[in-house]
C-alpha cells in the first residue's frame, strides 16, 4: 500500500502506534453498563428449543439402551468438512403431469451426439409451487434418467441453453429459479449433470456469487435505502458465467441509483468431478446500457448523473407548460405576496403562496422526485439558499419536507440543482475536492429523502458539467 | 423492497447476539472511537450496530461473517454520525482538533496526539481506510468489502491519505481540506 518508500514506512509506523494507543485507552471499565440493544431470549429458553432439547435427550437415552457398543467413532462425531455435496434425486413423480406451458428441453446429455428430450413433470399443488421431475430416455442406452428440481413455480418450465461446464463433451441441463419477490428480477440457475444414470443437480461452491438481482451489502441498510451490489448470470459459448458489481449502489423506493456504466467482477463456473460448480476468475468487465467491454485498466464506474443543469426558470408574471408525463402549466402571480398557480390539463387549478422575494420556478419538472401529478422546483433569484419542491396532492400543492441523511440546501459545502432530465441532485463536500452526490426521491406523501448516487470530483462545483471521476 | 421486511418479531436470531455483544463490543467501540473521536458517540454507534443486527438477525446467514457484518455496520453508522455532525447547524467547531478529554490528553503521548489530530482532518473515507488498514489490520480486499468500494480505490485512497497525513503533520496549521 506504500507508494513513497522513503517516508511512508515511518508514517505508517507512527499511524499504527497512534491508532493503537488511542484505541487501547478504551478499557472494559470505561464502557457504559448498557444492556443489550434489545432484550433477547436465550436460544435454550425458547419453547421450540426446549422441546427439541427434550426430544434429543430422549433420543440419546433410547440409543444408549439399544446400542451395546455405544462409544462413538471419532469420525462419526467429528465435524464434516465444510464442502458442499451433491444429493441424489428421489425417484418420485412418475405420475406427475407436464404443464401445458412447459417446453421439453433438447440436449445431448450422454455425449453420443444425439439429443435427448427432457420432459418437465410438475408436482400437483394448490399454489403451483411443487417440485418438478425431469425425465428422459437416454439415446445411448435406452434407459430412463430422471432428476428433481425445485423452481419457483411448476407453471411454464423452460430450460436455458445447455452448457458443457466440465468440458467432457456432453451437455448439462440448465434451469432457473426466478425470485418472484425480487425488485428488478432475481434468482439463480440450476445445473443438472448426468451422473450414474441420474440427472443430479450440481452444487455451487459459493452460491452467493451465482445469483441474479440486487443483493444488499450486510450492515448497509438505512431508513430509506440499502446499498446493493448488482449480480447477474448468463450463458455464453456453452459456459456459465456470473458477475457482481465491484461497487454498491443505493436501492430504495423502487429506485436503483446506478451509473450507466458499471464495473463488474466476473466468474466462469466449472463443474468438477464431484459435481461441484467452482467459480474461476473471468476478469473485470465494464457494462453499459448497450455495451460490454473488458476493463483494460479502467476500473472506475461512470460518473454519477449530475448534469446538465436545468437552468431556465420563470419569474413573476411568466408561465411555462409542462408535458413530460402529466400535462400542466404553471405561472407565478403577484397580487400581494407572490404565489405559483398550476393549471392541469384535467381542469384542476391549485395554488401555493411563496413567502420569498423574487421567486423562480424551473421550467423542468423534478420528475425524479414526483411525476404522478404536478411537481415544481422553486428557488429565489435574491436568495440562492432558498430551494423548495412543491408537489400536487389532490387539490393542493404542498412543499415536501426533506428527511434523511443530507440537508436540502444550496449553500457552501452543500449544493443542490435540478438536471435537465428531472433529477434533483445534491452534492455534499467530503473534503479534498471530493463530493458525495445524492438524488432526491419522494418517500411519503409529505417527505422526500436523498439516496447516494456516487462520488464525484469537480473542476468547479459551480459548473456541474465539469464533473469527473475522482 | 423485499429485503427490508419488518417481520422479525418472532424470528429466532441465527446468531447469538448476547454472546457477540459480550465478545466484540469492546473492540468495536475501539474501532468506532477511531472514527468518531469521543467515547459516547462510539458507544452509540456500536449500540446502533447491535440494535440493527437484533432487528434483522436473519441478515447474517453465515455466523462466521457476523463480525464482518458488525464492522460494516459500525463504519456506516459512524460515517452517518459524522455527516449529521457536520451538517447540523448546532455543530460549531470544525477546527476543534484537541483530543476528546483532558484525561486523554494527559495519557496520550505527544507524538500520538499529532498523528491523531492529523487523522481527524482527513476526509471520512480516507480516515476509514487508514483505520481499517492500520488498526483493524484488514487486507485491501477486506477493506473494499467493508466500505463497498473496489480494491483499487482502497489502494489509491490509502496512498493519498498517507500523503495528506504527512503533509498535515508537517504543516499542522494549514487547511488541507
Amino acid at each position: 500500500m506504500s507508494t513513497t518508500p522513503d517516508t511512508q514506512p515511518d508514517i505508517e509506523q507512527r499511524l499504527r502506534a497512534a491508532l493503537s494507543a488511542r484505541a487501547e485507552m478504551v478499557q472494559p471499565e470505561d464502557l457504559s453498563h448498557h444492556a443489550m440493544a434489545v432484550p433477547l431470549r436465550r436460544r435454550w429458553t425458547t419453547p421450540l428449543v426446549v422441546l427439541a432439547s427434550a426430544a434429543c435427550v430422549l433420543l440419546v437415552l433410547v440409543l444408549t439402551f439399544q446400542l451395546t457398543d455405544a462409544r462413538p467413532r471419532t469420525d462419526d462425531v467429528a465435524p464434516r468438512p465444510d464442502t458442499p455435496q451433491v444429493e441424489l434425486p428421489a425417484d418420485v413423480g412418475r405420475d406427475w403431469k407436464a404443464d401445458d406451458l412447459s417446453t421439453p428441453a433438447k440436449l445431448d446429455l450422454d455425449g453420443d451426439g444425439v439429443k435427448e428430450k427432457v420432459a418437465f413433470l410438475g408436482e400437483p399443488s394448490k399454489e403451483f409451487d411443487g417440485r418438478i421431475r425431469l425425465q428422459t430416455t437416454l439415446s445411448s442406452t435406452q434407459e430412463e434418467a430422471y432428476g428433481i428440481a425445485q423452481l419457483s413455480t411448476t407453471i411454464g418450465t423452460n430450460a436455458l441453453e445447455p452448457i458443457d461446464a466440465d468440458s467432457d463433451g456432453d451437455q448439462e441441463l440448465v434451469l432457473y429459479y426466478d425470485d418472484p419477490d425480487a425488485v428488478g428480477g432475481g434468482g439463480y440457475p440450476l445445473v443438472f449433470d448426468l451422473r450414474d444414470g441420474l440427472l443430479v443437480q450440481a452444487v455451487a461452491e459459493d452460491p452467493d456469487l451465482l445469483v441474479r438481482g440486487q443483493v444488499p451489502v450486510p450492515g448497509s441498510a438505512t431508513e430509506f435505502y440499502d446499498l446493493v451490489r448488482i449480480h447477474d448470470y448468463w450463458i455464453e459459448d456453452a459456459s456459465l458465467f456470473s458477475s457482481r458489481s465491484v461497487n454498491a449502489y443505493a436501492a430504495g423506493n423502487m429506485t436503483l441509483m446506478r451509473p450507466e456504466t458499471v464495473v463488474l467482477d466476473t466468474w466462469e463456473w466449472i463443474l468438477d468431478e464431484d459435481g461441484i460448480l467452482r467459480a474461476t476468475d473471468a476478469g473485470c468487465m465494464r457494462v453499459g446500457l448497450e455495451s460490454v467491454t473488458p476493463c483494460s485498466g479502467n476500473v472506475d464506474d461512470e460518473v454519477p448523473y449530475v448534469s446538465p443543469i436545468a437552468e431556465r426558470t420563470i419569474g413573476v408574471g411568466e408561465s411555462a407548460d409542462f408535458s413530460t408525463i402529466y400535462r400542466f402549466s404553471a405561472r407565478i402571480e403577484a397580487f400581494a405576496d407572490p404565489s405559483v398557480v398550476v393549471e392541469g390539463e384535467d381542469g384542476r387549478t391549485v395554488q401555493y403562496g411563496l413567502e420569498v422575494a423574487d421567486p423562480r420556478v424551473s421550467t423542468v419538472q423534478p420528475t425524479g422526485v414526483f411525476s404522478d401529478g404536478a411537481s415544481l422546483l422553486v428557488t429565489s433569484a435574491s436568495d440562492p439558499s432558498y430551494v423548495k419542491v412543491l408537489v400536487q396532492d389532490g387539490d393542493e400543492l404542498r412543499a415536501l419536507e426533506a428527511v434523511g441523511e443530507v440537508p436540502f440546501e444550496n449553500e457552501g459545502e452543500v449544493r443542490t440543482w435540478l438536471t435537465q432530465n428531472g433529477a434533483l441532485v445534491t452534492v455534499v463536500s467530503d473534503g479534498d475536492d471530493v463530493w458525495q452526490a445524492w438524488q432526491w426521491v419522494m418517500v411519503s406523501r409529505t417527505e422526500m429523502a436523498a439516496l447516494p448516487s456516487g462520488t464525484v470530483c469537480f473542476d468547479d462545483v459551480g459548473d456541474p458539467s465539469t464533473a469527473a471521476t475522482c | 423492497m423485499g429485503m427490508r421486511d419488518g417481520a422479525t418479531g418472532t424470528m429466532e436470531p441465527s446468531v447469538d447476539i448476547t454472546e457477540l455483544y459480550a465478545a466484540h463490543r469492546l473492540s468495536l467501540v475501539r474501532l468506532a472511537i477511531l472514527l468518531v473521536d469521543d467515547l459516547a458517540s462510539a458507544e452509540d454507534v456500536v449500540q446502533d450496530a447491535f440494535a440493527a443486527l437484533a432487528r434483522r438477525p436473519d441478515a447474517v446467514k453465515d455466523p462466521s461473517k457476523t463480525l464482518a457484518y458488525l464492522r460494516v455496520s459500525v463504519v456506516n453508522t459512524a460515517r452517518s454520525a459524522l455527516r449529521r455532525r457536520r451538517t447540523a447547524r448546532a455543530y460549531a467547531p470544525p477546527h476543534d482538533l484537541s483530543p476528546p478529554t483532558p484525561e486523554d490528553s494527559a495519557v496520550l503521548a505527544e507524538e500520538h496526539r499529532d498523528v491523531l489530530v492529523a487523522v481527524k482532518r482527513l476526509a471520512p473515507r480516507q480516515r476509514e481506510v487508514l483505520v481499517l488498514r492500520y488498526w483493524s489490520n484488514l487486507s485491501e480486499s477486506e477493506i473494499a468489502e467493508t466500505l463497498g468500494i473496489s480494491p483499487g480505490t482502497v489502494k489509491s485512497t490509502a496512498s493519498r491519505a498517507l500523503v495528506a497525513l504527512e503533509k498535515t503533520m508537517q504543516h499542522p496549521m494549514e487547511e488541507t481540506r
